[in-house]
């Protein structure tokens, strides 16, 4: 008897240790422990068994019972440490899901960034109309009676007023400095505003130019500052655009609304200054131009120019996206594909 | 403009040690973008003057020569050559292996190696002026004809590009940022600069004594147009070619040599930026001339035998018979210099900015001379003009003769004369700039200056006080410009914190584009504000109400957008070819006849709005539908700001007949959503497929000041969950289902609605699923079963809905 208990114990410990899963775990439990298993059968006769056999082989029983079960419960944690939750293979090179969902315009990106800066450094928001008049786009801004670029051949006017003068000649504003005046108006100085903005030019077009365009401009009004604070506002700006210092340069410009006026370059990304043919050779990407607000524009937002001074910057929004991400054709942004947004995320 | 640094450096000594390069570099910072640095030398590399010593048949070819050619090497070379004009002593121009040369004047330049033609080898090339850069000097060269150097004082091997004075700099400045700087417009100007730079002596320009002769007749009719005008009679001018260095300066600076006189007058011109013309003195009738407005139907013949008409406000310089010239502009075919020209009128003058910009705007087309006038030229200049003028001629035609000569000057500069305050400089540039720093500049630039108790009496020179410099303002940018602005340490901004900057408006803005964005799917796009027409009409919009360009970009284009609906269907029917769902939006302004002042009363301007619209387009056309409108639903909440509804008032003229809802607040109708109508997307050729879209006027949103969401404690009790599937008629809305079972339930949401299979003609099946709560307890199955009774019984007395099983 002790012999069969013994082969019996071998051979479930061997059964336990061939088992795979947990139904077939469950079977050899059955098997090995239940009341039809062996083991019960060798109890069941041990009835004709000497009162000291019986507990020998009682204890033997017993024990062999419990080896099983404490065998079985190791099985069954190591089948389950080892089992996954499928069924079947997976490929794990299989793309996961997309993640579905929109995204704003590339040039509203790039507002949103810049209006945090000037957030940062308490400017506020200003949004001028679109449609705006002579007095406000030309006269206000100190330009001469004659220039240029009030001819219908560079400013879109509106029909029935073309032939009109100052407030009563109306045009799709062809730059945003007009605006500054309208703040001015309204809020008075000191004053610290930007005012983002279409604005648009009777242009051929090409891959480089636009008749509508977006323009970034800020504007500073205060006593006793010196056109020199402009020089960090540039770089604070284009710090938070590119992520890291760039270097600018600024070099003389004139504008009619500005004096002194200036241009501001910054470094070519493309090439990192040494030359190429994005920045002409010569390393350097003409990025804003700027300059010391004009007294004549003071005036005529009814500040006196003895009293206060100010400087602007005016981001071309367009150039800087198409540095930021070498787009090559402006007209991109206002094509409405899909294919082209879909790339800015 | 193109500037010669040979030039330059004859009116001042630049020190020494300077590359071309930096002198670029500290010009764009200063004064002028310099576009480009041309080495003119550059492109010569490897040409060299040759003498033909021998010319042979070539055997193979009939049209070809074989001639050996001394290069000034130790051997003569042999080259293959073409030429029609090859004679045995001739001097020419040989690219040696190496060179770059255009080939027959086209395309880009070609580099030169030995070679073999038909046969033969050949060392380089034999060349025609187009071919090497030289079509300037030799502008009468024949087809086929290689450049014959007769006359030439050089030598076999002698560098080509030292033979036409191209040992040279030359500086490309983007005429733009001149515009405001008349007095830039010659080199003189631009040395001036110079020398105010590198602190470097300026020279002065040369004096010519102009000796006693009779007057000559001159008479300005309309002085407010011409301000001076003096004239020359020269005797002793006939046609020739003028010396090399002349017509190696004009061709690099991209003036053609003509002959000796014109290029006199360019030479000036572009020495010293002042305009001059020369007439042949016979062709003046009655040795008079007049500076008078032309006459009504007066025309001028130009040198290519066109006429163009003037009419009355055209300056025209006449004599006693006819216009000779457009003043200030060109020259009419009357007064050209001509192979029996004897003599010749020189006119150095002035005409006012106005006039010649005025009458140059309209022939559109504008010449050095004119370019120049129309900036502003001071009157003093004429002086300058006129001596180096007359040093020249007498140079060049040394037996010339003045025979008279005027000078009627109605109109001078005058200086302007400025006050600035040392204590304005020092705020303005943010930082103390020494006096004699401050003296030595604006000297150089010409001001003359003193300073008297703390302030500086300026007085402007002419060259400047035509516009350029008038304020104090002006001055102090002379400075800071020529010091470079670089050169200035960035002086902080001061933020001071007396408020936080807090624009409602301009979040609410961010929060509606990135809610659409982000949560929504939408993609932004801008459309330009000129709308095609077609697709405004197909958009049933008003065009009466619309603005409308003057000059549009192209015809069907004037319209100005009254609503983003039309660019939003052309951007669909666009992105249809690659995609076939896809969500858009588009945030810009709108505009409208109408009476708008934002900033005075003299300004009204037409009405504008800021709209919002947006598209979603899919094949199934109710499903887009509610997407929208959650789209439009749950805006407000997510977007913190007052609250929208939606109700049926108005179909908008785009939209479906049967799907569309009003946007409202406040009992105002603020936009509209609706699925596109059928004719519609006819019209603008939107095919298989659906879109819904929605146009808000977002100028009547209110944000709210914070973030409004509504905190409620979570409920003890478990809510109790079920579904109801009830059979109604297709007239029961979802709104008096939910309406009236409300009260009843904690929480009630629509699960769907069928039509079809089982359900009778006439009826819809509409499932919800509602919430619902026992205050105090759980809710026993007793309990659950009364309420849900409770919920059908409304639902079968106010709507007639049945249980469906």
């Amino acid at each position: 008897m002790k012999e069969k208990l013994e082969e019996i114990k071998t051979k479930g410990l061997e059964k336990i240790k061939n088992v795979k899963t947990i139904a077939e775990l469950e079977e050899v439990r059955k098997e090995l422990t239940g009341k039809k298993s062996e083991l019960s059968e060798v109890l069941k006769s041990m009835k004709d068994l000497s009162v000291e056999e019986k507990k020998t082989i009682g204890m033997m029983a017993t024990e062999i019972k419990n080896t099983f079960l404490s065998n079985l419960q190791q099985k069954d944690e190591e089948i389950i440490a080892s089992m996954s939750v499928l069924d079947e293979p997976i490929d794990l090179t299989i793309p996961g899901k997309k993640v579905s969902g929109g995204a704003l315009h590339p040039i509203t990106q790039m507002k949103h960034d810049l209006n945090d800066a000037f957030l940062s450094l308490g400017f506020e928001v200003f949004n001028e109309d679109d449609i705006s008049s002579e007095k406000y786009a030309f006269d206000n801004l100190n330009f001469a009676k004659n220039h240029p670029a009030r001819q219908s051949m560079d400013t879109y006017w509106l029909e029935g007023t073309e032939d009109k003068e100052g407030a009563e000649r109306l045009c799709l504003r062809p730059h945003l400095t007009g605006g500054s005046v309208r703040y001015l108006l309204k809020h008075g100085a000191p004053a610290r505003f930007v005012y983002p903005g279409e604005v648009y030019r009777n242009e051929t077009t090409d891959a480089r130019h636009e008749r509508a365009f977006f323009q970034y401009e800020a504007l500073i009004v205060d006593k006793d500052i010196s056109f020199s604070s402009g020089m960090v506002m540039i770089q604070t700006i284009l710090e938070k655009v590119f992520g890291r210092k760039i270097k600018t340069r600024m070099r003389e410009g004139f504008f009619p609304f500005t004096e002194p006026g200036y241009e501001i370059d910054m470094e070519c990304l493309v090439c990192g200054g040494k030359g190429c043919k994005v920045c002409n050779h010569n390393g350097w990407i003409e990025v804003m131009p700027g300059g010391v607000i004009h007294p004549n524009v003071l005036k005529s937002a009814g500040l006196d120019p003895e009293e206060w001074t100010g400087f602007y910057i005016n981001i071309g929004l367009d150039r800087l996206v198409m540095m930021r991400y070498g787009v090559d054709d402006v007209r991109l942004f206002h094509s409405g594909d899909l294919r082209f947004l879909k790339q800015f995320k | 403009m193109k500037i010669s640094l040979n030039l330059i450096r004859k009116y001042v000594d630049l020190p020494e040690g300077l590359t071309d390069e930096q002198i670029a570099y500290d010009m764009t910072l200063r004064t002028v973008e310099v576009e480009d640095v041309e080495n003119t030398a550059k492109k010569f590399h490897d040409i060299v003057v040759g003498e033909i010593l021998e010319i042979k048949e070539h055997p193979n070819a009939d049209k070809l020569r074989i001639c050996m050619v001394d290069i000034g090497e130790e051997e003569p070379v042999q080259i293959v050559c073409g030429g029609s004009n090859l004679y045995v002593g001739e001097h020419v121009v040989v690219s040696k292996p190496g060179a770059e040369v255009v080939w027959h004047g086209q395309g880009e330049p070609v580099k030169i190696t030995k070679t073999k033609m038909r046969g033969k080898s050949s060392y380089g090339m034999i060349c025609a002026s187009t071919e090497v850069y030289l079509s300037d000097f030799f502008p009468n060269e024949g087809e086929e004809e290689i450049v014959d150097l007769k006359g030439f004082d050089c030598k076999p091997g002698d560098s080509v590009a030292d033979l036409f004075g191209m040992n040279d700099t030359v500086l490309e400045i983007d005429n733009k940022s001149l515009s405001n700087r008349p007095d830039l417009w010659g080199h003189y100007g631009i040395a001036r600069e110079l020398a105010a730079i590198y602190d470097a002596p300026l020279k002065e320009l040369p004096k010519y004594e102009i000796p006693k002769v009779p007057e000559y007749s001159v008479e300005i009719k309309d002085t407010t147009k011409c301000n001076r005008y003096a004239a020359v009679e020269i005797d002793g001018i006939y046609e020739k070619t003028s010396p090399m260095w002349m017509q190696s300066l004009l061709s690099k600076v991209g003036q053609r040599p003509i002959n000796a006189i014109v290029d006199i007058t360019n030479y000036v011109m572009m020495a010293v930026g002042q305009p001059l013309h020369a007439f042949d003195k016979t062709h003046v009738s009655g040795e008079k001339i007049i500076v008078r407005n032309a006459k009504e139907n007066e025309k001028l013949l130009l040198l290519d035998n066109n006429f163009i008409e003037l009419s009355t406000d055209d300056l025209v310089i006449c004599d006693e018979s006819d216009a000779m010239a457009l003043a200030g502009i060109k020259g009419g075919k009357k007064d050209s210099i001509l192979p029996d020209t004897k003599g010749v009128v020189l006119e150095v003058a002035n005409f006012s900015a106005d006039s010649v910009r005025q009458t140059d705007k309209k022939f559109a087309e504008k010449t050095e001379a004119s370019m120049r006038f129309e900036k502003g030229v001071d009157t003093q200049r004429v002086d300058e003009g006129l001596n180096l003028a007359l040093r020249l001629i007498k140079e060049i035609f040394p037996d010339s003769k003045i025979i008279k000569y005027a000078d009627v000057y109605p109109n001078e500069t005058k200086k302007n004369e400025i006050k600035v305050s040392e204590e304005f400089l020092d705020t303005r540039l943010g930082k103390k700039i020494p006096q004699e720093k401050i003296e030595q500049i604006l000297t150089a630039l010409g001001y003359e200056i003193s300073l008297n108790n703390g302030e500086y009496d300026v007085i402007v020179p002419t060259w400047r006080s035509t516009g350029d410099v008038t304020i104090k303002d002006d001055v102090m940018g002379d400075i800071a410009r020529i010091l470079s602005f670089d050169s200035f340490e960035a002086n902080p901004i001061t933020i001071t914190f007396e408020h936080s900057v807090k624009q409602n408006d301009v979040l609410l803005e961010r929060r509606i584009k990135e809610y659409l964005a982000y949560r929504c799917g939408f993609y932004e796009i801008f459309t330009y504000p000129w709308i095609e027409e077609k697709y405004i009409k197909s958009a049933g919009i008003d065009m009466e109400k619309c603005v409308k360009l003057a000059t549009p970009p192209a015809p069907d284009l004037a319209y100005l957008r009254s609503s983003l609906i039309p660019a939003m269907l052309e951007a669909v029917a666009k992105n249809l070819r690659y995609y076939d769902e896809f969500r858009l939006f588009d945030c810009e302004e709108v505009y409208e006849k109408g009476d708008y002042r934002p900033s005075s009363e003299d300004e009204i301007l037409p009405i504008q709005k800021n709209y919002l619209t947006g598209c979603i387009v899919g094949k199934d056309a109710k499903e887009i539908f509610y997407e929208a409108k959650g789209v439009i639903e749950n805006m407000a909440e997510y977007c913190h700001m007052e609250e929208l509804k939606l109700e049926k008032l108005d179909r908008p003229t785009w939209a479906d007949v049967n799907a569309y809802l009003n946007v409202v607040k406040d009992n105002e109708v603020i936009g509209t959503l609706g699925l596109v109508s059928v004719k519609v997307m006819a019209d603008t050729k939107i095919k298989r497929t659906n879109v819904a879209m929605f146009e808000i006027n977002t100028d009547k949103f209110v944000p709210y000041a914070s973030r409004t969401n509504e905190y409620e404690r979570l409920p003890e009790l478990p809510l109790v969950e079920k579904d109801l599937s009830i059979i109604v008629d297709e007239e029961v809305t979802w709104k008096q289902i939910e309406e009236n079972i409300k009260a009843k339930v904690k929480e009630i949401e629509f699960v769907d609605e069928y039509r079809g299979n089982q359900i009778p003609e006439g009826k819809k099946s509409v499932t919800l699923k509602v919430k619902i709560l026992n205050e105090g307890t759980t809710m026993t199955s007793e309990q659950i079963n009364e309420k849900m009774n409770s919920i059908l019984k409304t639902l079968d007395k106010r709507c007639g809905a049945k249980l469906r099983d």
